[in-house]
């Protein structure tokens, strides 16, 4: 799944606070404009003529833009689709200090973002999968690491600046389940609480 | 828990993440009484969000959703071009002015996130008609309400950037990106005429150390040698080698790497052109004259010292001829910022908390974000700062409550009350100060119900363009939300 794709597909999972938002004027503002136009599904968005100008990134804030086109009760749940239990990939999600926070199922192609952000796991997406912040990043068993693609450039660029960067750091959003990632651990990485930028030692001026 | 009515004074990335945390940890069945009201010297909210992030990195701004949801919170209230502090803001005149003193008695608890507003200059090139601040320029491309006139880029062809941090590579980019590249973007129009005039041909980039001490991130100069009508001056080998000793950091070797490789234009096949000067340091600019149209840069060439890893002159100089200098060598707070401290470039704060001038934290004041740490780190460190100060501040407002968990460090360091600034530990529940009232009667303060119309409607006429946003001024909002009034 693009990274587009993913970000709409968040957008969506987003809906549960969309009549919350309706009630700012300005929202309900846009969705009377965007209405107009028919709600496209993901795979038609990419298709469309209408971001064929874009760039691939900038789709995510036109996708961003649509979110009040998708008020459908079936999308209103989101990217991410609980699996029946037992038949889902296990992802282990673990804390900086290492504690077991969670361990959740998912589907193939579901992101460890939007898994993260289903299960209530503080893991941040402030870019919202586009890869323009290290937000995301996530720790992962390196047996498991192993076995995903290499990490693309711009992904790359952004772990330059992660915190607490490690030999198998990922950004979360970029990292899509297979079945053979069933078993994985997502640590999340130190210092991302508490911790006052450049290491600000109490000093006396 | 007691009532808890918090002022945040600025509204920039740090100031939302801080609100954001408090509100979402702080539950409204827990904290009924649990208020924030947000200030922010310009009429629209999201600080560098809206006015310093570069037009063709959209994808940054997604963060701004964040803040929306954060907005939406009933226990949260906005107010936009206000000026807290005791002197008008001159660089801005129509703002809201509202005097500390009358923040102080209507609010328990204050967080300064007021940024770094304002650049750090060369001592040795002062700004003139040949030598502009790099704000100055970002000011211009996001039409900030400083209102900062354009460079006659008709009359640019040479440009000389001095410092080599993001900011510098982001002026550069949009120096050497084809216009109508940008028009899609969150780029005003009235900038675009001015980029499609431009004369500029050449973009020198200057940094008194060498590349593994580089400012700029991977990204932005991926972004640069990847430009579809610019190419990269090739490097000279003997910068591009590190001492053997030295053990680099994985973003250090992939900037080697990049700078290796070269842009993806071989050097000289495209209109416009690019260099990045290694160990040189500017030391002045002499004026054009009648027979040199360029003014004149000269340039120390320096050294690292391998010890102190600073620049030290070698003692040889050069001289660049060049149309426009922009100095992009960092921000600070502004001085006129009550507990600001010209030692530091920034607020007088530690962990999260403001300082008195005798070195002691003063109770219930707080300060997060650049105006707390300096200029200095991405979204994700000004976040992550963020929810440190949210800690703590949770851990004051709510000390040994169960259900609400924090990081906080346990034993809070020595606080006085002080008697300058004294808070009102029982204010209006929801009132903001008499000032503000005043201001959102007569139209001069706005809020952020404004601020989604607006944005709204700059969506909408951008639409209209084939773009991302057409921005407003002061002026133009201030019309758009006089006649949205006149037709409620």
């Amino acid at each position: 799944m693009s990274s587009s794709t993913t970000s709409l597909l968040r957008t969506c999972l987003r809906s549960s606070s969309i009549s919350r938002q309706a009630t700012h004027g300005a929202s309900s503002l846009r969705a009377l404009h965007t209405s107009s136009r028919p709600a496209l599904n993901a795979a038609q968005w990419k298709r469309s003529s209408a971001s064929a100008w874009l760039q691939p990134r900038q789709q995510s804030i036109l996708a961003n833009r649509t979110r009040h086109m998708h008020t459908s009760p079936a999308l209103a749940h989101g990217s991410v689709t609980r699996p029946a239990p037992g038949t889902g990939i296990k992802v282990h999600f673990k804390d900086a200090k290492g504690e077991h926070l969670k361990t959740i199922e998912a589907n193939e192609g579901d992101d460890l973002l939007s898994l993260a952000h289903e299960h209530d796991i503080d893991l941040e997406g402030a870019c919202e999968g586009s890869i323009a912040c290290s937000t995301c990043h996530v720790i992962l068993s390196p047996s498991h690491y192993d076995l995903l693609p290499e990490p693309s450039d711009d992904e790359n660029d952004m772990l330059d600046m992660a915190f607490g960067l490690t030999d198998t750091s990922r950004l979360g959003c970029q990292v899509q389940l297979t079945r053979d990632l069933d078993g994985m651990t997502a640590t999340l990485p130190s210092a991302t609480r508490n911790m006052f930028v450049d290491g600000h030692k109490p000093t006396h001026h | 828990m007691p009532p808890v009515k918090l002022a945040v004074v600025g509204g920039g990335p740090s100031a939302f993440y801080v609100t954001s945390r408090l509100l979402s940890l702080l539950k409204p069945s827990e904290a009924p009484s649990f208020r924030v009201h947000m200030y922010d010297r310009l009429w629209a909210p999201h600080g560098l969000v809206r006015y310093g992030v570069a037009p063709d990195h959209p994808e940054v701004k997604n963060c701004t959703n964040k803040f929306d949801d954060t907005a939406n919170d009933p226990r949260f209230r906005f107010f936009g071009n206000v000026n807290v502090g005791d002197t008008p803001l001159t660089s801005i005149p129509h703002t809201h002015s509202l005097p500390l003193r009358s923040l102080l008695q209507n609010y328990t608890h204050v967080l300064f996130a007021t940024g770094c507003t304002l650049s750090t200059l060369h001592p040795a090139i002062p700004p003139s008609e040949y030598c502009v601040p790099a704000l100055s320029m970002v000011h211009w491309y996001t039409q900030h309400p400083s209102h900062v006139p354009p460079p006659d880029l008709r009359k640019i062809s040479h440009v000389s950037l001095i410092g080599n941090g993001n900011v510098s590579l982001d002026i550069a980019r949009i120096l050497l990106t084809p216009p109508h590249v940008l028009e899609k973007y969150d780029v005003p129009t009235s900038v675009l005429d001015v980029l499609r005039q431009s004369a500029v041909k050449h973009v020198s980039i200057m940094a008194r150390r060498g590349p593994l001490e580089a400012a700029f991130t991977t990204k932005e100069l991926r972004e640069l040698m990847n430009l579809p009508d610019a190419s990269m001056v090739p490097l000279s080998s003997s910068i591009l080698t590190s001492a053997p000793e030295m053990t680099m950091t994985r973003q250090q070797r992939r900037t080697l790497e990049l700078l290796q490789k070269g842009s993806k234009n071989a050097y000289g096949s495209t209109p416009k052109t690019w260099s990045l000067e290694f160990y040189r340091s500017p030391t002045g600019l002499t004026p054009p004259t009648s027979s040199s149209p360029l003014a004149q840069l000269t340039l120390a060439h320096t050294e690292l010292d391998p010890r102190t890893r600073r620049a030290i002159s070698t003692g040889e100089t050069s001289s660049l001829l060049t149309s426009l200098v922009i100095t992009s060598l960092g921000f600070h707070a502004d001085p006129q910022t009550t507990f600001y401290d010209p030692s530091l470039g920034h607020l007088r704060a530690l962990a999260g908390r403001i300082i008195s001038s005798s070195g002691t934290a003063i109770k219930n004041i707080y300060a997060s974000g650049w105006s707390a740490n300096g200029a200095k780190g991405v979204l994700a460190s000004t976040m992550m700062d963020a929810y440190a100060v949210a800690d703590i501040i949770l851990s004051d407002i709510t000390p040994g409550e169960k259900g609400v968990q924090t990081t906080a460090t346990s034993s809070n360091p020595d606080m006085i009350l002080s008697s300058e600034f004294q808070l009102n530990p029982n204010p209006h529940v929801e009132d903001p100060p008499l000032e503000i009232l005043e201001g959102l009667k007569n139209g001069t303060v706005t809020t952020y119900d404004d601020w989604k119309h607006i944005d709204a409607e700059e969506r909408r006429r951008g639409e209209a363009m084939d773009k991302e946003r057409e921005r407003m001024s002061w002026s133009d909002a201030r019309t758009f939300m006089s006649q949205r009034a006149a037709l409620h």
